[in-house]
């Protein structure tokens, strides 16, 4: 029985979800409901740090092994960080109490889903970390752009859920188990290529991955900043860490697999960055930007390695940070580019900021960023894949050309004649500070990072 | 106290401390940054007194572990080639601190970037580690893009993006590059002294590759024809501290990583015909073009900017023909380059504060108006032509020699030479536009250099002096090093 302790993270998480949800109850409301969450991720986050690992739970459904416990830190943290911003933040001016239960929801599907290692628990976890996502995206009732989006999202996740679910039926249907353990396509031929197809499309949509990107600009940038923010960034760790632990199982096995991911990597990386470049909205331009990670990531899953996967998870939270951070910045000053114009008279710390967390996107050391390309494209290289990292090196000096264009405006760009006045607020200055020292300390301190992952290079 | 270190960090600690001064004193910064630079300039020479002339292999190294689980280190230290271009850095970041002491506009942030750019510049030499090289690398760029893009000319926005994709991209080449060293068996390390050692059981065809992404990363920097068109517009749009800074030490990344890291870690690639022809065409090319373009200029820091690809080609030239002589003689070039163009770009910048002009057309007489502008001004263009006896000639005259001595096509070097005359042709003229004649009506108004100018002008000129008459005293760090690397290559 004591195994099942291992579940008391997110058992606090889903707890404190639920008592959000009567949040006018709660002193200080909206407020006092963020700052309840915010604490509730915190503690998941320490008691997970502290409590390590365990054996499989729940006949082997549930693995709390390293990777589960790196990855549910860090969707309880950055959960936690974006709750701590949210208790100083007004969000598209609507009661932010309902927001805090569904981000909590999310994150504890996400929490969930990292320790997935069964057909049906993946499907659950999956479902648990993007349903709250799909409201939080068309969270301002009033703007019909915004629930536009809000319904593209809905409608395209759920084809694609249904579709990844009939993929999941054949692998259960091949192997006789929904246990990854179990699995095997081995000698399955084009039946089991079509089934790990069919799971890749799902997953490719949830991950934003070219060519199932279209639903993430206009869904990015109908909703608010602040959802964004938050469904860009955690529900895409948990899901990456549910694709690791997906490939690793089905790629020794299914040679022509690494054919689909490669092929999805060189398309995000061509299409998401190509279609940054023009963007002229901060929420679009970090959309596709978004699916030009997806990209990086799907580059060093092709090589079916363990640097590959260690990579993989290392870059995805050390995209996270700071492109949440980012969003963040973009709910307190605007969506359009312009909006940003002359931040660093009005705002010299944030601006520069924002230039760290710029600089760590386009993967210049010593920040975050530049590490976790450095293993990326190490993994790929190690996998024989020169020119397809070559071809992502090069997407990353044009990734430069756009991510340059927010730093020109911020300090060169003309400031608007009644910028947005943004007030002082504690709780979000401290989340976005976390952000800056995540995005640097991921970036310095690689070390104990990796050593939590069970990481090394090669 | 780790000497190395302390050199590298404390312009980061000036940096820091230069950021958080109240905005409202505006006079504080550059006295802040001057002060940690000449620190920095004193440990530099503490160094240089302090260094082992004849001895072997790297020296007051420091080695920690900082990702292990990826065999990153922390791992610094340096030898003859090093040496006079970290010095060269410290004295030009001073120098390139008192140029500036006259700008008023967020003096804060200006005096922040500059040091931020000399960690940089300062790490890059010392570097001894992969990742940590790379990381120095790229640290350049960030300030140098604030640099131009906030105190740069009318066209600062472009010129400063423009500068830093570039750049960039090259960049980028390099770090694939440095990764399949790494991950080849045969490599295996980040260490860039044990990669020199294993250079030569690397396969032939994989050397070769290797080499190519390297010489992509460094050709653009150096910049070498036809890799070189970011570098006139940022010279021309850099405030002068930029260019100085720029020419001076930015360029030398380049051309220091072709002799640390392409030479040594990939010698069979580097003996091969391909690659030395095309290092050796491109820099004859280099040469020609850039005199030819200067020539042709009309603004004279444009013309320095040109004249400089074509005095970074003799570096190429020399490394191209991999011999003791032509490999010293890159060195030489090296830190004469930096010294000459550094008073080059200094002299025009004051010529400019004056008349807010570069036109050679409206800047002639200097001599006559301002007669010590002009005088030095003409000094500067004698050295850089390569007049025996000051800084100019040595390197020059060795990389021919090497070349010359080496298996590079005669063609190669003979053209390469005409670059010397072309040289003396553009800066003479230069000389007999500018600083003969009658004053024009601009340069009859301006007042001469003041004591602070002179004052940054004379130990270039000491030095230009210096090595022009004792390049023997600069050959003693560079020849051991040069000797002991080839030897490790198998070409002598």
């Amino acid at each position: 029985m004591e195994g099942y302790w291992q579940l008391l993270p997110e058992l606090i998480v889903i707890g404190i979800a639920i008592t959000a949800l009567f949040g006018d109850l709660i002193p200080g409301k909206d407020r006092g409901t963020a700052l309840l969450g915010a604490a509730a991720s915190t503690i998941a986050a320490v008691v997970v740090l502290f409590w390590g690992t365990a054996e499989p739970l729940f006949g082997g459904m549930v693995v709390a092994d390293e990777t589960a416990r790196f990855i549910r830190i860090a969707v309880a943290g950055l959960t936690a960080v974006w709750l701590l911003w949210l208790a100083g933040r007004d969000m598209a001016g609507e009661r932010r109490r309902e927001a805090v239960a569904l981000a909590l929801f999310s994150s504890a599907g996400g929490m969930i889903l990292a320790m997935s290692a069964d057909l049906i628990m993946l499907y659950m976890a999956l479902e648990l970390s993007t349903m709250p996502a799909y409201v939080l995206m068309g969270y301002k009732r009033s703007d019909i752009d915004g629930l536009e989006g809000a319904l593209k999202y809905f409608l395209l996740s759920m084809l694609t859920s249904l579709v990844m679910l009939y993929g999941l039926s054949f692998i259960y249907g091949l192997s006789g188990t929904t246990a990854y353990s179990g699995i095997s396509l081995a000698d399955t031929g084009a039946l089991g290529i079509a089934a790990a197809a069919l799971v890749m499309v799902g997953l490719f949509a949830k991950m934003s991955a070219a060519p199932f990107h279209y639903w993430a600009p206009d869904a990015y940038a109908g909703a608010p900043a602040s959802s964004v923010a938050f469904v860009s960034t955690v529900p895409k760790i948990s899901g990456m860490a549910a694709i690791v632990r997906l490939v690793a199982i089905m790629a020794p096995d299914l040679g022509s697999l690494g054919i689909l991911l490669g092929a999805g990597a060189v398309l995000s990386m061509v299409l998401g960055n190509l279609a940054a470049l023009p963007q002229s909205d901060l929420r679009r331009l970090m959309a596709y930007s978004g699916v030009a990670h997806t990209g990086y990531l799907l580059l060093a899953l092709t090589a079916g390695t363990e640097i590959g996967y260690g990579a993989v998870l290392f870059y995805v939270v050390a995209y996270a940070a700071p492109s949440m951070a980012i969003m963040l910045v973009s709910a307190e000053e605007g969506s359009s580019l312009t909006d940003f114009a002359g931040l660093a008279a009005r705002r010299p710390v944030v601006a520069w900021a924002m230039v760290v967390w710029l600089l760590s996107l386009i993967g210049i050391p010593p920040f975050a960023g530049f590490f976790g390309k450095l293993y990326l494209f190490g993994a790929a290289i190690d996998g024989a894949l020169v020119w397809q990292t070559v071809l992502a090196i090069v997407m990353s000096v044009v990734s430069a050309g756009y991510y340059f264009r927010v730093i020109r405006e911020i300090f060169f760009g003309d400031a608007p004649e009644s910028p947005a006045e943004v007030e002082r607020s504690i709780p979000a200055s401290a989340a976005l500070a976390l952000c800056v020292l995540a995005t640097v300390a991921i970036g310095l301190g690689a070390s104990p990072l990796m050593q939590a992952l069970g990481f090394s290079f090669p | 106290m780790s000497l190395l270190t302390t050199i590298v960090f404390v312009p980061l600690i000036g940096a820091i401390v230069t950021a958080l001064l109240p905005k409202a004193r505006t006079d504080l910064p550059k006295k802040v940054a001057l002060g940690f630079g000449l620190v920095d300039l004193a440990l530099a020479v503490m160094l240089l007194v302090r260094f082992d002339v004849g001895a072997v292999g790297m020296q007051f190294t420091e080695r920690l572990n900082w990702i292990p689980e990826a065999g990153i280190q922390y791992f610094l230290g340096v030898d003859g080639i090093s040496v006079p271009l970290l010095a060269l850095s410290t004295l030009l970041t001073v120098l390139a601190i008192l140029a500036s002491w006259k700008i008023e506009k967020r003096t804060v942030l200006y005096f922040t970037m500059i040091q931020l750019l000399a960690v940089g510049m300062n790490g890059v030499f010392v570097a001894l580690d992969f990742v940590l090289f790379y990381v120095f690398w790229e640290l350049v760029l960030v300030p140098m893009y604030f640099l131009i893009a906030v105190w740069g000319g009318p066209r600062r926005e472009y010129a400063s993006i423009k500068f830093f994709l570039y750049t960039l991209f090259g960049s980028v080449f390099m770090l694939v590059g440095i990764l399949a060293l790494y991950l080849h068996p045969a490599g295996g390390t980040f260490d860039m002294i044990e990669l020199a050692a294993r250079g030569g059981s690397l396969p032939t065809n994989f050397q070769w590759w290797v080499f190519g992404a390297f010489f992509l990363g460094f050709a653009v920097k150096v910049p070498v024809f036809p890799f070189h068109t970011w570098l006139p517009d940022a010279h021309v749009e850099a405030p002068t501290a930029g260019s100085v800074l720029l020419a001076g030490i930015m360029l030398k990344m380049g051309t220091y990583g072709f002799v640390r890291i392409s030479l040594p870690m990939l010698p069979d690639a580097a003996a091969s015909d391909f690659w030395t022809w095309t290092i050796g065409v491109l820099a004859a090319i280099s040469i020609v073009y850039g005199a030819a373009v200067a020539f042709a200029q009309t603004d004279m820091k444009k013309l320095v900017a040109y004249s400089s690809v074509s005095h970074m080609g003799f570096v190429m030239l020399g490394i191209a023909s991999g011999t003791v002589a032509g490999i010293n003689g890159a060195v030489v070039v090296m830190v004469a380059h930096g010294i000459i163009t550094g008073l080059m770009f200094l002299l025009v910048g004051m010529v400019y504060e004056r008349t807010h002009t570069r036109k050679i057309a409206d800047v002639s007489g200097l001599s006559s108006g301002v007669p010590v502008a002009g005088g030095l001004l003409a000094f500067a263009s004698f050295a850089s032509l390569g007049l025996p006896g000051l800084a100019g000639f040595p390197g020059e005259f060795l990389t021919l020699l090497g070349a010359w001595e080496s298996d590079l096509s005669r063609g190669i070097v003979i053209v390469s030479a005409l670059g010397v005359l072309l040289a003396a042709a553009y800066m003479l003229w230069l000389v007999q536009r500018v600083v003969m004649g009658e004053a024009s009506p601009i340069v009859a108004k301006i007042t001469d250099l003041n004591a602070r100018e002179i004052a940054i002008v004379v130990p270039l000129v000491a030095l230009t002096f210096g090595i022009g008459l004792y390049w023997s005293s600069l050959l003693r760090y560079v020849d051991p090093a040069v000797k002991a690397m080839l030897t490790g290559m198998g070409a002598i």
